[in-house]
């Protein structure tokens, strides 16, 4: 017994004896009318730590005793689901972010971007990537989504678990009125959709409704510009037929999709640059600004302005596209 | 004002109402309390008086203003189908009902408020919607199930009334779906089967009311009714996934094509007559709402939050933690004797 033991905390595998103890102990719990989680942790007494720890937390979670916000945003999902995106983050598309501290360490902002990537904009990944990674104080950004996603199953569950909210004013102004990061794409599916041809032309920034929010929540508006992010998908065409099919707003085309099928779906690894500009701060108007038409336009076009001159800058950075 | 309240309450077999009979009936400050319905109420109740009468019945007139009552407490708006109880039946009894009865509210000289038990199923369920509806955003989507047209005949009743009467101080109540250890809803039904059927790939976020909860925002609004309509729902929400983990359900996903037809099928067992559209609907995209003016303006703070209701919910129903049973025993057993 004893010497079971230290084999299953020296070497990193369990070793089978401690498999079939910690099985017997299990059966033992169960004969002893334990649920099978408790009686599973009894049995896992004699076992490494690191496997307590994952099984504990394992049980927790099938016990329902997570944390999950009143948004839905689930933290240990997202944390979970990290690895994935800190590889394409890193490896992938080899992204060089500049101005991370330009986010506030604490308290409301609003992240305004350009939005690309026709068949699954992953900007919004990469931005808060960029975020945990790089800023000194890390937060989870929470970002509108496409409403469209949120009627399609998988997806709205995930993208609700890592923090992603339907794209609509009352959603972001509630989220900023309790102190949160909220990542906005005022041009939408004009902006996923251009073809590859436009890409950095920013689109029309909506009817300025961002503007609005931030006024009347009186949050800073930190503008971000991300290079790379236009290449992964180049839409070349889109088929009206099968968008009108599935109900999408555009079905792309691209060099890969469909005709590769889910092969397609694999973004091209391009290189990436984010950068996070100054803040622009609105504290100066009132919140009562927000139906002020052309203060709402002239600081929607401020905006857009030097998100894309901080692209023109970027791309020249950047160099080549994909080397 | 010498005279204590006369409170008159609909639909009192209901166990919201007769719960709320019961907590007005301790007040002596309260000097009648009426109980209307076709039924006699689920509990005991002491100085309620019974009137068996159906409020689609045009004597209700005649009825209501001879009891001089101050308030009137709309309860009998239905939620769900039951047994006898179809939806054709329900949409009868629900906006015929209703239009009865503020007509016959018009007849009461004493009548000083009117407060109504409507649901929140007034925006709808849908997948892109505001996360948090408050009060002013009701009828964004357009009404797609009987139950939803239903109350949106309601609140269209209600509020024509209020506005002809601007004497009258008119509450009406949009609640969030209710469970509790002490009632028997379908959709408690529902989370109590003992493999619970999910739609694929959906997980909604949802709010349930603790009954204890639902009967204080209801007696809240009698004593102190404010104009307009109140959500009545928890703090925060939980997703269904999480609620069927604490109450220890094994869930079942099936294709959301199938699950309206799979929840007709169990509808026996849930007690529901027929297809129940607002129940799937609301099983695949939830729905939240802002309780801001329940607290602030009918100053009545919820004793659950979201998963306190849940929990309370799954601990206090005798719903026992199912053993997966052939699962981890046989396993180890198999495993264990090598």
């Amino acid at each position: 017994m004893e010497a079971r033991r230290t084999t299953a905390t020296d070497g990193r595998s369990v070793a089978p004896e401690a498999i079939a103890d910690f099985l017997r102990g299990l059966r033992k719990g169960v004969e002893e009318g334990l649920g099978p989680l408790s009686a599973a942790q009894r049995a896992a007494t004699g076992m490494p730590e690191s496997f307590r720890e994952a099984l504990e937390r394992g049980a927790q979670r099938l016990r329902g005793e997570y944390s999950e916000d009143e948004w839905g945003f689930d933290e240990e999902f997202a944390e979970a689901v990290t690895p994935g995106f800190e590889f394409l983050y890193e490896s992938w598309w080899r992204v060089k972010s500049a101005g991370v501290e330009n986010v506030p360490a604490q308290g409301r902002a609003m992240l305004v971007a350009n939005h690309a990537g026709s068949l699954f904009p992953f900007d919004a990944s990469m931005m808060a990537a960029a975020i945990r990674r790089e800023h000194p104080m890390p937060r989870w950004p929470r970002f509108m989504v496409l409403d469209w996603a949120f009627v399609l199953p998988f997806l709205s569950t995930f993208m609700r678990r890592v923090g992603g909210v339907p794209a609509n004013p009352d959603n972001a102004t509630r989220l900023l009125e309790q102190d949160e990061i909220v990542m906005v794409f005022p041009e939408g599916v004009k902006g996923t959709g251009k073809p590859f041809s436009e890409r950095y032309r920013l689109q029309r920034f909506g009817r300025g409704g961002f503007v609005e929010v931030a006024l009347r929540t009186r949050s800073p508006i930190v503008p971000v510009a991300v290079v790379g992010s236009e290449e992964i998908y180049p839409k070349l065409g889109e088929s009206s037929v099968l968008a009108r099919l599935i109900g999408a707003p555009f079905v792309p085309i691209t060099p890969t999709f469909p005709w590769l099928g889910l092969l397609g779906l694999v973004p091209l690894p391009s290189r990436w640059r984010i950068e996070f500009c100054e803040p622009i701060d609105l504290l100066d108007h009132p919140p009562e600004a927000a139906s002020d038409r052309q203060l709402v336009f002239d600081l929607s076009e401020q905006v857009r302005e030097v998100i894309q001159q901080k692209l023109y800058e970027n791309l020249v950075l950047r160099g080549s596209a994909f080397i | 004002m010498a005279r204590g309240r006369r409170i008159v309450i609909t639909g009192i077999s209901s166990p919201w109402a007769g719960e709320l009979a019961r907590r007005l009936e301790r007040d002596p400050s309260i000097e009648f309390i009426a109980g209307l319905d076709t039924e006699p109420p689920a509990v005991d109740l002491e100085r309620t008086e019974l009137i068996e009468a159906d409020i689609r019945n045009p004597l209700l007139s005649r009825l209501l203003p001879s009891t001089e009552a101050d308030t009137v407490v709309h309860c009998g708006f239905l939620w769900y189908p039951a047994p006898g109880k179809p939806d054709r039946a329900l949409h009868d009894i629900n906006v015929i009902g209703t239009l009865q009865l503020l007509a016959a509210c018009e007849r009461m000289r004493t009548l000083r408020s009117v407060v109504a038990r409507g649901s929140a199923a007034i925006y709808g369920s849908e997948g892109a919607a505001p996360l948090f509806f408050t009060e002013e955003m009701a009828r964004r989507y357009p009404l797609k199930t009987r139950f939803q047209r239903d109350v949106g005949e309601l609140e269209r009743y209600f509020e024509n009334f209020a506005r002809r009467h601007p004497s009258l101080t008119c509450c009406l109540l949009r609640y969030q779906p209710e469970i509790g250890p002490d009632i028997d809803t379908p959709l408690a039904g529902y989370l109590s089967l003992p493999v619970v059927p999910t739609q694929l790939g959906f997980d909604p976020r949802l709010q349930f009311v603790h009954s204890s909860d639902a009967t204080g925002a209801l007696e809240a609004a009698v004593r102190n009714p404010v104009r307009g309509a109140v959500n009545v729902a928890p703090s925060g929400t939980v997703s269904l996934s999480r609620i069927l983990r604490i109450a220890g359900r094994p869930s079942l996903p099936i294709p959301h094509p199938l699950f309206g037809p799979a929840l007709a099928q169990l509808g026996r067992q849930l007690k529901m007559g027929g297809t129940y559209n607002d129940g799937v609907r609301l099983l695949r995209y939830g729905r939240g709402v802002d309780n801001t003016r329940l607290r602030n303006e009918l100053s009545y703070e919820p004793r659950f939050d979201a998963l306190g209701a849940v929990r309370d919910f799954a601990g206090k129903s005798g719903s026992r933690r199912i053993v997966p049973v052939p699962g981890p025993r046989s396993v180890a057993d198999v495993l264990a004797r090598r």
